[in-house]
């Protein structure tokens, strides 16, 4: 090959071998690396490492055996490393009867090595060889790596119960191992073996969506199912610096509430007290004097206060402009009852009724008065006092609801998904890792024990 | 992405809690009524309150 060969340097060739079990063509992707083979045709385990591929074992394939998803001999980028798919295998636990199992594929690179995929209900990880040991506290059941503690998820016998193509290791159909996982999400660290012999590897999350991209894989990728191990939480990460958004929300609202009282008018306008009586046959209605309403356009708090006991009077207000003519019309009851019966002392009601009319205009303004009340209750005194740009505390009330229910909305979710993620775990809740999700679930947890022990 | 949504909309909470305090904005219900003639301060009963049929509870317990 001259180095001006338009064509490029020419592709690296595969070492065709048969099956001596069956005489099946045999694909060796990874040169001399593999240590097993597995003829797809007649399902008998290989040993690599010898020029004749002696027979290590022969099993038996179901029918319906799970495929690869990602077939073999398919080639992708991964963290900008091109990959080849060498080796598949299933491998299974069993927690409480019930059997669980996840595909593991073997990568291959030639300058990289090996790299593994696993899969469980859709959930991708990309796993490779540690260089050197975690730190293992048994004590704590966590593990630290790279300074970062990874806390014990949970631990189980997985056997091998299927297997194809190449592996860079002893493979055996049967073969168990104990496993434990420690995570610290999107990462987990995975403890294998058996005995004195036992491997490390770190795995990281894979979305479905990046992986097919990466391989150019045509088929539908499996959809997710639940919350894995090591699955990042889109929300938790988020949770704390949310909480600390809400406090400076806080603290400003309250700057503004402090502004707002400090700056608003809260200045009385008007103030008279007038007597009805409703069995007058006389004009109820009368207009007050004019006052003026200052400054900005803002808010007036009218206060009728009476002078009532088991009885009533109604007023209709009109706020007139004198100038344009604009009316703003309103009624106000006052009304105040009280006594005794079976079950003590009663009241109802109040003498005071507060109104609070929106958004008035500066300028001359009059109030034209009209009330009314039962002909047989008498003369009823009542003052009626206007006051202008009065601060209105709902509204902060309100406002700190609005921040307060979306950040309480977040946390519940963030809170869901560690409590869907731990209670695949040997633990069932999530870890008191000191973390805000941790420590709310363990709340949450603790709440909902005492309070089954005080039904029991 | 999702703190960059929470503090536009905390800020925008903010600015409509500080609108509503400037403009005196209020739960109450009022009606307008444009045009009042200026003989109502003259005549104040040939006013017509649209609450002036209102019919209002006169009990109590």
């Amino acid at each position: 090959m001259s180095p001006n060969d338009p064509a490029g340097p020419a592709a690296p060739q595969v070492k065709a071998l048969n099956c001596p079990s069956c005489g099946a063509a045999l694909t060796l992707r990874s040169f001399g690396n593999a240590v097993s083979l597995v003829c797809s045709s007649c399902h008998s385990v290989l040993d690599a490492t010898d020029p004749d591929l002696k027979v290590l074992q022969k099993f038996k394939a179901a029918e319906d055996e799970d495929s690869p998803l990602i077939p073999l001999g398919t080639r992708g980028s991964l963290r900008g490393t091109d990959y080849e798919v060498i080796g598949f295998q299933r491998r299974t636990i069993e927690v409480e009867g019930i059997h669980y199992s996840w595909h593991e594929y073997v990568l291959f690179n030639p300058a990289k090595g090996f790299r593994y995929l696993t899969e469980y209900d859709g959930h991708w990880n990309l796993f490779s060889i540690l260089r050197s040991l975690p730190e293992d506290d048994s004590g704590a059941s966590t593990v630290t790596y790279l300074g970062e503690v990874y806390r014990h998820f949970q631990t189980a016998d997985a056997t091998t119960t299927f297997v194809l193509g190449e592996f860079p290791w002893r493979v055996r159909m049967g073969e168990s191992v104990t496993v434990s996982d420690y995570v610290s999400s999107p990462r987990v660290i995975s403890k294998e073996g058996t005995g004195k012999e036992v491997t490390w590897s770190m795995g990281e999350y894979v979305t479905c969506g990046d992986l097919w991209k990466s391989f150019n894989l045509t088929n539908e990728p499996p959809v997710p199912v639940g919350v894995y191990e090591n699955q990042p939480s889109p929300l938790s990460a988020s949770v704390k610096s949310i909480w600390a958004m809400v406090g400076m929300f806080l603290i400003a609202s309250l700057l503004l509430l402090v502004i707002v009282y400090v700056t608003a008018r809260s200045e009385s306008v008007f103030e008279q007290t007038y007597s009805f009586d409703a069995a007058s046959h006389d004009e109820a209605s009368f207009v007050t004097p004019v006052f003026a309403l200052h400054g900005h356009t803002s808010d007036v708090e009218l206060t009728t206060i009476a002078s009532l006991n088991n009885s009533w009077i109604y007023v209709n207000y009109a706020l007139i402009n004198q100038d344009t003519g604009r009316a703003y019309d309103f009624g106000r009851e006052v009304s105040y009852y009280s006594g005794r019966d079976s079950d003590g002392e009663w009241t109802e009601g109040s003498n005071t009724n507060i109104v609070t009319i929106p958004s008035i205009p500066p300028g001359n303004y009059y109030l034209r008065i009209e009330p009314e009340s039962d002909p047989a209750l008498g003369v009823i005194l009542y003052t009626v006092s206007v006051k202008r740009d009065i601060p209105q505390l709902i509204f902060f009330g309100f406002g700190i609801l609005a921040i307060l229910i979306p950040a309480l909305f977040i946390t519940w979710r963030a809170m869901n998904f560690e409590h869907l993620r731990w209670a695949e775990s040997d633990y069932g809740t999530p870890p008191d890792d000191g973390s805000l999700i941790g420590t709310l679930e363990n709340l949450a947890s603790n709440f909902k024990s005492s309070n089954s022990g005080d039904d029991e | 992405m999702i703190l960059k949504g929470f503090l536009i909309y905390g800020l925008v909470v903010l600015a409509l809690v500080s609108v509503a305090e400037l403009r005196g904005w209020s739960l109450d219900r009022v009606d307008q009524v444009p045009n009042v003639p200026k003989t109502v301060r003259d005549n104040p009963g040939s006013y017509r309150s649209v609450y002036s049929s209102y019919h209002h509870y006169t009990g109590g317990k």
